[in-house]
């Protein structure tokens, strides 16, 4: 025959037990919930006296692989090289918010944006060169269409910004690199244009030679 | 001595092994001489024109593959094995709309090819087309790619090179009706497709019609999706492939008039 102490005292820690787990789930919830919050980490913007713009970002939609011009304000420097920067950085700083269509993640993405501007060169030729960071291409997401659609981004973004350059060209660290992220290539030149729009759809008439 | 590389040697090894090599060594028939001339000298007959493509030949190029893994789709699953199994699920599908299929890779390779090689390799043979075969964990559905490189007049001949990172764009047209076709043969098969232009190794180097099929998960109304790694969204995927590469032989290349039009350059065989 147990005692009833001994009883009373047995229920007393199983309760106390169940009112611990209870706290302790709470607690964990309340855990993920502020780690769930602290993914949204776009760097706050230093503080700047130039005054905001209105930009064109090309955002992409892994969905529909569609590219939508989008009209946003950002605080951009008047240097070109860093205004480029800034505006790079700011379109892939989008893509890291949660509900992102076309999620990347979040992190420095741009180390540098240079303009080749050859005096000797007819003014049809002028490049720009995106030197990515290594880090923001080796955890790109891999797969030919993410993958375009991020330099059809870039390349929308900055034709937009910058229309008397005509092509832009891709370094990563500073070196060449064959693909982003295993895919779309890198070693090459693209031209810039206006990437915004939607895949076509397959027709019966298109078939035919 | 001069040192032989092992990649030369793997290339070599595939070339001379594959079925092409008895494709090429039965259409171009420099065995035989001809019949004596006037002064009883044999003649030797002038090596027979090597065909535009083989138009019952198609190359698949299973992405990836030795230390390339490619994008990691799961926890257990990586693109290079996706890849591998989707193009052997493929190669009986396109057998038995009478296609020969020579592939880039069979199995695990010890010495992986870099894209040159293969594109190299799929050049030599002249296959009626080559789907260059890939995986993703983004995205939803099939993804058909043709490059974006755009049309170019130049025609590759034996006096005229190409060169080499656009050597796809004469073909370009070509490319974009099989990437057409093959979108229609997905939605026929209730398979959501996007058509896209994209510049990704070795579509640029091609010099056949060429596209690239990315496989993606597949997304429901429910919610639930299906992963690339499902046998039957792979098998569905890979019987509306033949069918459309078979309607894009039946609209670019009918079979030729069995007298005279194999014999010449530039036909199809």
């Amino acid at each position: 025959m147990i005692p009833r102490y001994q009883r009373i005292l047995f229920w007393s820690l199983i309760s106390c037990i169940l009112l611990m787990g209870a706290f302790l789930l709470r607690g964990c919830r309340e855990a993920h919930r502020r780690l769930t919050a602290l993914n949204n980490v776009n760097p706050i913007a230093a503080p700047t006296t130039a005054a905001k713009e209105e930009v064109a970002l090309y955002m992409a939609s892994d969905a529909d692989a569609t590219i939508r011009s989008v009209r946003s304000e950002v605080a951009l420097p008047q240097d070109p090289s860093l205004r480029a920067r800034t505006l790079l950085e700011d379109l892939l700083a989008q893509y890291s918010q949660p509900d992102s269509a076309h999620p990347l993640q979040s992190g420095p993405a741009i180390d540098d944006v240079f303009f080749l501007t050859d005096s000797s060169l007819p003014s049809s030729n002028r490049t720009i060169l995106v030197n990515l960071h290594g880090s923001f291409a080796d955890n790109h997401p891999s797969g030919i269409e993410v993958e375009q659609l991020t330099l059809l981004s870039i390349i929308g973004t900055l034709h937009s910004a910058f229309p008397e350059f005509t092509e832009v060209k891709f370094l990563a660290d500073g070196q060449n690199r064959a693909t982003l992220s295993g895919h779309a290539s890198l070693d090459r030149g693209y031209p810039l244009v206006d990437t915004s729009g939607r895949p076509t759809a397959p027709t019966e008439e298109a078939t035919q030679p | 001595m001069t040192q032989i590389r092992k990649p030369t040697l793997t290339l070599a090894f595939f070339v001379l092994t594959s079925k092409a090599y008895f494709l090429l060594a039965q259409t171009q028939g420099t065995s035989q001489p001809a019949t004596s001339g006037a002064v009883g000298q044999p003649i030797p007959t002038p090596p027979k024109p090597s065909p535009a493509f083989y138009r019952n030949l198609i190359v698949l190029d299973p992405a990836h593959g030795g230390r390339d893994n490619g994008a990691r789709l799961s926890n257990s699953a990586v693109e290079k094995e996706i890849t591998l199994a989707f193009a052997q699920k493929l190669r009986p599908a396109l057998v038995a709309q009478g296609f020969t299929v020579i592939a880039t890779r069979d199995s695990e390779p010890s010495e992986e090819l870099t894209t040159d090689q293969r594109a190299g390799t799929t050049n030599h043979i002249r296959p009626l087309a080559c789907v260059v075969i890939h995986a993703t964990a983004v995205g939803s559905g099939i993804h058909v790619v043709a490059s974006s490189l755009k049309q170019s007049d130049a025609k590759s001949s034996a006096g005229r090179a190409l060169i080499w990172n656009s050597a796809q764009a004469p073909t370009i047209a070509m490319s974009l009706r099989l990437a057409n076709e093959v979108g229609l043969a997905m939605e026929a098969a209730h398979l959501p497709v996007l058509v896209l232009r994209a510049s990704i190794p070795p579509l640029d180097n091609l010099t056949c019609p060429a596209i690239a099929i990315e496989l993606a998960p597949l997304q429901q109304a429910s919610g639930k999706g299906t992963p690339v790694f499902d046998s039957g969204y792979q098998q569905r995927a890979a019987i509306a492939l033949a069918q459309a590469l078979a309607s894009f032989r039946a609209h670019n290349a009918p079979s030729p008039v069995p007298q005279s039009a194999g014999s010449r350059t530039g036909t199809p065989q």
